[in-house]
């Protein structure tokens, strides 16, 4: 059987600490949030229920769901496709080929076009300004006390990059600073899988919450778990069957 | 942004460029081809140490070209087991913050005021300690180096003794302080004077079976955040967790049981629950003892014979009994608390059943308040009633690690004026008879951070050169508008920071300071998870700026300035160092850096020491390795033991007794001696300094009503403030990952401040989630936006501290140019009052109302 690639997300484990998602801005390179994009490929969205004192809260990290029937691919008009499935399951994206046409984005049941405009809580994919070069908080000259305190791009002069902290890596179908006018999201840091390596927010769990691996292979870890919870996945009823599930609850069972 | 493809390719077009995107013709064709060559360079993960908390994290940089492109824990650690929290990530923009203060600074507008602009003109290194050398031998020549006053911010653990260790000693000033009083050092009482043990406690999560986490949420901060993260889903699987907050945190929200206790509360629910575990018999008979006919005496209302009861490893248990607790049932608690009173005993026999299986984790919520000393006392001691002291799943004292302390400050280094003037008063008003401060069990010990302004603001020319490092108190104290009268009369101001601070507006010299952990050579020590540490702190990379070290290479730097003017003994001292190995002694900034951190370090790698802990063959190992890592904390380790020749029991607690003292002694003694100094009774003392309490129940841990500043008519809303997970000690808010993931801390809103306020009360105000509101306390205002929120009871407010910049840089503040503050500081709105035992400034429990207006 080919390899599906997909993560576990235990919830009891997790604390919504945030390290993944910060873990993944520092992998990945995303840029700040603006107009309507947040470059998050690692974000969170919040259940609160009930009443005080009875109240219970659930955070919930969330990313691109690699979906085995992805309506981002099937929505994507270049040939051969920019946003694509990979031979073991990741749905990729090359840069290269990328229109800017947002397609995907416009498909994506876990994505939106402007978040601010639609109030959404995240989006799987980001687009890149067609004209703005990315990361313009490094590209700011701007002093606050003039010749003494340093700019954005003093900083990434000095440096010698934009962002001054940029991860170098190098992947055949993705930069690791997008260009501008092309959309960007979770590729399951596939430069760190194709080496062996599991993606950095797994890595940078302090709860290990994250657990990947080829949802395929009964052996591997989040098949294990799958097999010995119930699962949930967000959106099942969209029918893209998401390869991120989660198992547990946020807050510890009671005790008989 | 929409960009439609239509767009794009005008975009495009007038571009004119395959150069910017690529024609969208030829990407739509491209081929995927194979990687480019590999990167030329991976990266070498270089070890330091993250100080955005208290646990001083060891930690690794990767660092590619010369770049720091990310952090992990350092593998090493048994402390982390490698990994950080999320604080650790926004060291990278804090390391590459665009504010960050680049070179040498002065004022030029003489004017001093928040939201005056000090027009700060670049200067040279040398010109910089020239003047600061210039106004210091203006003090010794006036024979006043008394009004020298240095206050130290987040510090290296070892390299401030060149610095607040020496500088004040040789100079000849009592005026040195830490910020220690600002953040939790009243929970250090509770152990204190029970256990006498002045420290932060330790955990044995991995075995832990009920877990009571109490005024702190170790999720997200106090001390070993990593490790309580990692082990935390295991306790609630292998056994309950517990959590006592009045709002809903993180570790509220995984916890199996919340006490949302009424703010200042504490000693109530404490009392309570001891009174249970008493009453049900689930005190640990190995680590208190029983009665001598192993019949249960305690009945609530009953006052027991102190001859029925014979102790092992406690003292006074009996008399605690008496004094406290015999009344102090969970339906009397229940009124108090506002926690139902099945619940209290619900949770006291989940308790009792893990017995010393159960540690209560305290943290400042319980102690930072105006009475806090003796809640502190009384939730600890929980502790000792169920015997989890230095046990199974218990609670541990600090775990250690060898340092090797700098060369003595000789006679000859301290000239008669500096011996003189350095004995003279201190003016934080520690030690008089409202101000016992007795940290470490004596009085007028303990520092009394934040009543420095007041002590500036009754006498003006208490201070004219005052120096200061990586510090923000304008921000960081309660009564933070103190500050600002205080500072814009101090007449010359030297401040070693990253950025320009809310204090920094007040200085006349900025020196820019290394952001420690990617830039400063030195040594950390601390522990977590059974284990002490070691560990480097480096630069990581090349700095960027001209920044120095501010106890090691400034200090250089003034030395020889002095030297130049005729005051040579700090440069004499500095210079008599010598390297450990090579016994070459410094003779300049950067080798006085060096041989600092190998002299501080030399135990754990010098081969010479019998250590039980890591192996390293020397310094350079240690330096790679950037730790090390103490054996394992043993079990019971302080437990008194019966001798069998003498028949005596020999205690080894650091108390009085020697005992774990639930009937303080130790405490009587400071009393007596503060009472005696100031000739005068304990009763006197306890009344002066805002307790409750007369006679023998000072001595004990007792309940004492919380204080409240503003009337409940006035002021209906008691509020809760707390800390945040990505609070890196008030600097990082300059971080846009700080801004954009705000909303990790629970119920807060991403970009944004919010106050909490329950449904209900927004109801009955007309407030809705969004809406303006301003908050108003005796002390001051501040605006921001209410958020309605059911993790809040009725008649709270709870806000998290960290926001409210307006100054630091041009995230954190609004508008940094007009000193518009990105949301409210909440230490605008508490009021600057202490736990005077402790000398603590009070946060929490309840003690400040506020009123919230919709504007």
């Amino acid at each position: 059987m080919p390899k599906q690639y997909g993560m576990v997300i235990d919830l009891q484990r997790c604390v919504g600490c945030g390290a993944c998602a910060l873990a993944c801005k520092t992998e990945n390179n995303t840029q700040d949030r603006a107009k309507g994009q947040t470059f998050n490929w690692a974000d969170f969205i919040y259940k609160e229920e009930g009443k005080f004192p009875n109240v219970k809260y659930t955070a919930m990290p969330v990313l691109c769901n690699h979906c085995s029937d992805a309506p981002c691919v099937k929505a994507c008009p270049v040939k051969p496709k920019s946003m694509f499935k990979t031979a073991d399951g990741i749905t990729m994206h090359n840069e290269g080929r990328c229109i800017g046409c947002r397609r995907c984005q416009k498909a994506c049941p876990y994505s939106s076009m402007d978040v601010g405009k639609d109030k959404a809580a995240y989006s799987v994919i980001s687009v890149n300004d067609g004209v703005a070069e990315p990361h313009p908080f490094y590209r700011d000259g701007n002093e606050l006390i003039k010749g003494c305190t340093a700019s954005g791009a003093e900083t990434a002069k000095q440096a010698g990059d934009v962002p001054p902290h940029r991860h170098d890596y190098s992947h055949h179908d993705y930069a690791s600073v997008r260009k501008k006018g092309v959309a960007e999201k979770c590729i399951f840091c596939e430069h760190r899988v194709k080496k062996g390596e599991l993606p950095n927010c797994v890595v940078a769990c302090p709860s290990k919450a994250r657990i990947f691996g080829d949802l395929n292979d009964a052996s591997s870890e989040p098949a294990k778990l799958l097999k010995k919870y119930k699962a949930m996945r967000l959106k099942e009823e969209k029918g893209t069957s998401p390869n991120v599930a989660y198992v547990r609850n946020f807050r510890g069972a009671k005790k008989a | 942004m929409k960009i439609k493809r239509r767009d794009f390719l005008k975009i495009t077009a007038a571009a004119g460029a395959a150069a910017t995107v690529g024609l969208p013709k030829l990407n739509a064709f491209a081929q995927t081809g194979a990687d480019k060559a590999a990167v030329a360079n991976n990266g070498e993960w270089v070890p330091s140490t993250c100080q955005g908390c208290t646990a001083w994290c060891p930690v690794e940089f990767l660092v590619q070209n010369g770049r720091i492109t990310k952090v992990r824990g350092n593998q090493l650690s048994k402390a982390n087991g490698g990994y950080v929290c999320p604080r650790g990530h926004l060291m990278i923009q804090q390391a590459y913050d665009p504010d960050r203060v680049k070179v040498p600074m002065k004022r030029t507008n003489p004017q001093k005021g928040r939201g005056i602009d000090p027009k700060f003109v670049p200067i040279s290194w040398d010109e910089a300690m020239d003047t600061i050398a210039d106004r210091m031998m203006e003090l010794r020549k006036a024979g006043e180096p008394e009004k020298l006053m240095y206050m130290r911010g987040r510090y290296s653990s070892t390299a401030t003794d060149l610095l607040y260790g020496t500088l004040p000693k040789v100079f000849g000033t009592p005026n040195y302080f830490s910020h220690s009083a600002i953040c939790a050092e009243a929970e250090k009482m509770g152990p204190g004077y029970t256990q006498g043990f002045f420290g932060y406690r330790d955990y044995d999560l991995a075995k832990t079976r009920c877990l009571v986490v109490w005024g702190c949420d170790p999720l997200s901060s106090n001390r070993q955040v990593p490790n309580a993260i990692a082990k935390f889903s295991d306790i609630l699987d292998l056994g309950t967790v517990i959590a006592v907050d009045p709002r809903m945190s993180a570790s509220v929200a995984k916890a199996q049981e919340w006490l949302p206790i009424k703010p200042g509360e504490d000693g109530a629910l404490a009392a309570a629950l001891a009174h249970v575990l008493l009453t049900e018999g689930m005190w640990s008979k190995e680590f208190v003892g029983d009665f001598k006919d192993g019949k249960n005496l305690f009945k609530s209302g009953a006052a027991v014979d102190e001859a029925a009861f014979v102790e092992k490893q406690t003292h006074g248990v009996v008399k605690w009994w008496n004094l406290e607790l015999k009344d102090k049932t969970p339906a009397w608690a229940a009124r108090k608390t506002l926690i139902p009173a099945e619940q209290i005993i619900r949770v006291a026999r989940a308790m009792g059943k893990a017995g010393s299986a159960c540690a209560v984790w305290m943290g400042p919520g319980v102690a930072m308040t105006p009475r806090g000393t003796y809640a502190s006392m009384a939730v600890y001691a929980l502790n000792g009633i169920l015997g989890s002291i230095e046990t199974e799943g218990g609670v541990f004292q600090s775990s250690s690690v060898p340092v090797e302390k700098f060369p003595e400050i000789k006679e000859t280094f301290i000239d008669e004026l500096a011996k003189k003037s350095g004995k003279g008063k201190k003016i934080d008003g520690r030690g008089a008879k409202d101000m016992p401060a007795m940290m470490g069990g004596k009085a007028g010990s303990g520092v009394v951070t934040n009543n420095v302004a007041n002590g500036l603001l009754k006498n003006p020319d208490a201070v004219k050169v005052f120096i200061s490092s990586w510090s923000n108190f304008n921000f960081s104290c309660t009564g933070a508008q103190r500050w600002d009268k205080a500072m814009a009369k101090v007449p010359f101001f030297v401040h070693m920071v990253t950025n320009a601070s809310e204090m920094t507006q007040f200085a006349d010299i900025v020196l820019p300071a290394t952001f420690a952990p990617t830039e400063k050579l030195s040594i950390i020590t601390n522990m977590a998870n059974l284990h002490g540490h070691m560990s480097i702190q480096q630069a990581v990379a090349k700095p960027l700026w001209q920044v120095k070290a501010e106890e090691t290479e400034v200090m250089w730097l003034l030395a020889e300035k002095l030297k130049a003017r005729g005051f040579a003994n700090l440069y004499d001292y500095y210079a008599s160092f010598e390297d450990p190995e090579t016994k070459k002694k410094p003779t300049d900034a950067a080798e006085f850096v060096e041989i600092a951190a190998r002299i501080s370090s030399q135990k754990v790698w010098n081969g010479k020491e019998k250590l039980k802990g890591d192996k390293l063959a020397g310094w350079t190992e240690f330096r790679k390795k950037g730790i090390y890592n103490s054996e394992t904390y043993p079990y019971k380790k302080n437990w008194g033991k019966l001798d069998p020749t003498t028949g005596k029991f020999e205690g080894k607690f650091k108390t009085e007794t020697k005992k774990f003292e639930f009937y303080s002694e130790t405490m009587k003694k400071a009393f007596q001696e503060h009472a005696e100094k100031h000739k005068t009774t304990i009763d006197d003392i306890l009344k002066a300094s805002g307790y409750e309490a007369q006679g023998e129940l000072a001595f004990v841990p007792h309940y004492e009503s919380p204080k409240r500043h503003g009337s409940v008519k006035e002021y209906p809303f008691t509020f809760i403030d707390y800390k945040s997970r990505l609070n890196r000690e008030g600097r990082s808010q300059n971080a846009t990952w700080y801004q954009e993931f705000k909303k990790v801390d629970v119920g807060d809103e991403s970009w944004g401040d919010v106050v909490k306020i329950n449904p209900a009360d927004g109801k009955k105000l007309g407030i809705k989630s969004g809406d303006k509101v301003k908050i108003t306390s005796t002390t001051g205002s501040i605006v921001t936006t209410a958020k309605l929120w059911e993790g809040v009871r009725p008649g709270t407010a709870a806000k998290c501290y960290g926001q409210g910049h307006w100054a630091y840089g041009r995230v954190a503040a609004k508008d940094y140019a007009k000193a518009e503050p990105r949301g409210g500081n909440n230490n605008e709105i508490l009021v600057d009052d202490y736990d005077r035992l402790s000398g603590s400034t009070a946060r929490n429990g309840g003690f400040t109302g506020v009123k919230i207006e919709k504007i």
